[in-house]
């Protein structure tokens, strides 16, 4: 009786804890989207990539805020684009920026202490462009963007001449680039053209019920919580429809190189979008 | 007076467990299986996976759940001699058979303990080596040989641990008292060990720019190494002294007599005695470990305090108050069981008061989750009165006001049967009065002062509130051993006369301190985010996102829970073994 009292008792404290865990805010946090950059972006193409950058990928609103409020741990931006020409002698507002962006402890605002990590590199992770997308919206704040993806920086490391549209790279410098699947043009496909693309299509109908050389995934959705559609696309031979052979899927996209060329980013979507598919329509 | 003599199939199974779950780790850990396994899968799959997946509930529970199954017997094997050892040079010292004896009901519980460590070490390798072979990888090149040294140092802690427990009684009491020594040795090196590897996942150090390694001591020694060291050495003994008073608790209930009421209510009382003085100083090792996590990483710093997990230390808030409250009402319970107590107990509604309000403050968050008419008519997410008691200048205060009111109950506590006789008594505790209001107004003047001046130098005044509590509870602990010693004790404590109500405080406490241990081990790798190791090699499964808090904590439940079954399981079969002899209540201090 005792034992049972004790393990009850352990189970209610437990629960108690699990419930104040559901009090709070619920959120998942996803590693930060690539912004899609292309060659032939204008000055307010890059204040608006910029926007994204600022609160995205970049996660430069962790510590900075945009209120005009003064006191935080890090300088308010909301008037930057106005004061950076005039914070550092010898500097115009761009350099200032890029200095700050690039190399940001050379100069700390006076009343702050250093400690902002490098943007171009992890894990922040921003290539040339992105910092330039940054330095057009950060000017914006209060000032004129004059960035284009023809400015110069002393800083920057890459040809940024190269014709033609690319995502930004989440794989950085090095080992960061360990697991990390090349980003393509493919970065903000829906999931439907993920699908595509995967040529997952060749085997799975998601337009009939009538299997194909796998199963029909029109109600896959219905069928499948999220977390056994990761495991069906990860792990394809964990479980097996009836009927079906195992090892056809793994070898296939062992074959295509999937699992090298999907992100999690775009796993995630495939799999939101396979989730969708319960067969209402 | 009995000792084990024969080596029990039990005891033969227990060993045998460890010795192949040690060999098992260490053969895992040099790269055998791991070579084996890509060999076999290589042929199936082509090419080795960065990943592979766990069923039903994924790769990261299964990691998640089992690390920190492991982690938390680690504690507790890791803990218990710290403790064990000091209460037996304590019985030897002063000739007092009860503490060696207490000493050696401790230890009992390792027996079983340190074969559930082993076996769930192995099947965490086991799970990092199949579903994670990448980073492993990567963590091989770096760390190569202190694998090895890991391995070595086990098989040491093994072997010290058995002599340890199956020598007592047989051996020369200076020779064992050796033995533990280097027993507490083993098991500080394996931790320190352990936590460069983890420790190296957050604050990367030691390698050049491509990750690769540039010097191993440097890879060891990363900014959170001696923090995160620090930290768990007190925060294990917290954990092993609440679990040992659990133990203590589950037998006092399960008593048939007043003498092993008696004993049992000693045992608890001492477990949690030992949990709670090492509680004290806990926040002040985190305050350590967050600076150097700012110092390394302020993006770290603040995904950890302001960012995707602020609210986790709401959760953490509740838990911490808990604690506190917890240990102050056991506390009160136990003077119940002293004559000349009831002096003391006009105080306690004060006290109650005191930690209450710190309480609310530490839980106040800074933002609200309001719907938009609630955040308009507050003028944002912040409340425009509450929204003050949610920043760290308010915070800091709560917290230290907290560890002083717990160490008042102690101190009345401790004082509660006796009345100082010495000619200087009256102005010792007025100079104890002193520092303590003084230690008081420092805190809370410090605290509003943080209020008016920039960030950094807010953050700085940490340190002088800290400092003034530990000069405070050191300075008043010095006066007052001279001031009661020798003291004229007005009555005995009755042991085994206090309510069942205290036993199930110490098991309360006993799943907080657990629920607390697993919920900060999440925060502390959770921080990471999409990385596995911050800033180098970026996580790019399926898993790489930040699950919500209410996940995280059903997750961190289940573990409790599991925990807590396997801790059943050991009480029991510790239980089993051969009691060394029948307690009576003349053997319990007074």
């Amino acid at each position: 009786m005792t034992a049972l009292k004790i393990f009850g008792f352990t189970i209610l404290v437990a629960a108690f804890y699990s419930y104040v865990g559901q009090m709070v805010p619920q959120k998942e946090t996803y590693p930060p989207e690539d912004t899609e950059m292309s060659a032939d972006m204008t000055t307010e193409d890059l204040v608006v990539a910029g926007e994204e950058l600022v609160s995205g990928k970049g996660t430069c609103l962790g510590c900075h805020t945009m209120s005009g409020e003064t006191g935080g741990r890090f300088p308010d931006l909301a008037n930057v684009g106005a004061v950076a020409g005039d914070r550092k002698q010898g500097m115009d507002d761009v350099e200032y920026l890029a200095e700050s962006l690039y190399d940001p402890n050379v100069f700390v605002v006076e009343g702050f202490l250093p400690g902002m990590p490098p943007a171009s590199q992890p894990p922040i992770d921003l290539n040339d462009r992105e910092i330039l997308a940054v330095i057009a919206y950060l000017q914006s704040l209060g000032g004129t963007p004059t960035v284009t993806l023809d400015t110069e920086l002393s800083w920057q490391s890459e040809d940024l001449s190269e014709s033609g549209s690319s995502a930004a790279s989440a794989t950085g410098g090095g080992q960061a680039a360990t697991g990390g699947p090349a980003q393509t043009a493919t970065t903000s496909l829906t999931g439907e053209e993920l699908f595509q693309t995967y040529l997952c299509g060749t085997c799975h109908s998601i337009s009939e019920p009538t299997p194909m050389i796998g199963p029909s995934l029109v109600d896959v959705g219905a069928r499948l919580s999220k977390a056994e559609i990761y495991e069906a696309v990860m792990d394809p031979d964990a479980a097996i429809t009836e009927g079906f052979a195992p090892g056809m899927m793994s070898a296939q996209l062992n074959a295509t190189g999937f699992y090298e060329r999907i992100s999690s980013q775009q796993l995630r979507t495939l799999v939101d979008f396979l989730a969708s598919m319960e067969g209402g329509s | 007076m009995t000792f084990p003599t024969r080596m029990t199939p039990t005891r033969a199974l227990a060993l045998l467990c460890c010795a192949l779950a040690a060999l098992f780790v260490g053969w895992n850990l040099v790269g055998a299986v791991p070579d084996a396994l890509a060999g076999a899968l290589q042929q199936q799959l082509g090419e080795q996976p960065e990943y592979r997946t766990f069923p039903v509930v994924g790769s990261r529970v299964a990691v998640w759940v089992v690390a920190q199954l492991h982690l938390m017997f680690a504690a507790f094997v890791l803990a218990v001699p710290m403790f064990a050892i000091i209460i037996e040079f304590i019985g030897y010292r002063g000739g007092d058979q009860r503490y060696d004896d207490l000493a050696y009901e401790f230890t009992r519980l390792l027996s079983v303990s340190f074969s559930f460590t082993a076996s769930l070490g192995a099947l965490l390798t086991f799970f990092l080596f199949i579903l994670y072979p990448g980073v492993m990888d990567y963590l091989l090149s770096i760390f190569s040989w202190t694998f090895m040294l890991y391995v070595g140092v086990f098989f040491l802690e093994a072997a010290f641990l058995y002599s340890y427990y199956y020598g007592w009684g047989k051996m020369n009491k200076i020779v064992h008292l050796l033995l533990g020594v280097g027993l507490n040795i083993v098991g500080i090196v394996i931790i320190f060990i352990a936590d460069a590897w983890l420790t190296f996942m957050n604050s990367p150090a030691g390698i050049d720019t491509s990750g690769n390694l540039v010097t191993i001591w440097g890879a060891v020694n990363n900014f959170t190494w001696m923090p995160i060291n620090i930290h768990r050495l007190i925060a294990n003994i917290c954990f092993g002294g609440s679990i040992a008073a659990a133990y203590g608790a589950y037998k006092f209930l399960g008593a048939k007599t007043p003498e092993e009421r008696a004993h049992y209510d000693w045992m608890g009382y001492i477990g949690n005695f030992i949990a709670i003085i090492a509680l004290l100083p806990l926040p002040f090792a985190g305050y350590y470990l967050g600076r150097e996590i700012y110092a390394f990483s302020q993006s770290l710093g603040i995904a950890l305090m302001g960012g995707t997990f602020s609210w986790l230390f709401i959760i953490q808030a509740v838990l911490i108050g808990n604690l506190f409250l917890a240990a102050n009402y056991y506390l009160w319970l136990s003077m119940e069981r002293i004559h000349g107590a009831e002096r003391y107990r006009k105080f306690i509604k004060y006290l109650l008061g005191a930690i209450t309000v710190c309480f609310i403050v530490w839980a106040t968050p800074h933002s609200l989750v309001a719907s938009v008419e609630e955040a308009r008519a507050m003028g944002g997410a912040h409340h425009p009165v509450l929204g003050v008691l949610g920043v760290m200048s308010a915070k800091n205060t709560a917290v230290n006001i907290l560890i002083l009111t717990t160490y008042l109950s102690f101190l009345f506590y401790r004082r509660a049967n006796k009345e100082a006789t010495v000619s200087w008594a009256r102005t010792g505790k007025a100079v104890q009065f002193a520092i303590f209001s003084i230690a008081v107004g420092i805190v809370i003047f410090l605290g509003i002062y943080g209020y008016f001046v920039e960030a950094a130098v807010r953050i700085g005044l940490s340190v002088p509130q800290v400092m003034s509590v530990l000069f405070a509870m050191i300075s008043i602990a010095i006066i007052d051993v001279f001031m009661f010693k020798n003291a004229r004790v007005l009555g005995p404590i009755q042991w085994g006369k206090i309510p069942a109500r205290a036993q199930y405080t110490l098991f309360f406490i006993a799943i907080t301190f657990a629920w607390t241990m697993a919920l900060m081990g999440y925060v502390r790798s959770g921080i990471r985010q999409h990385w596995h190791v911050y800033g180098v090699m970026r996580d790019t499964s399926a898993d790489a996102f930040t699950p919500t808090l209410g996940y995280a904590a059903n997750v961190i439940s289940v573990t409790v829970l599991i925990f807590f079954a396997f801790i059943a399981v050991v009480f029991y079969l510790s239980s089993l073994a051969g009691k060394k002899h029948e307690p009576a209540a003349k053997e319990v201090p007074a």
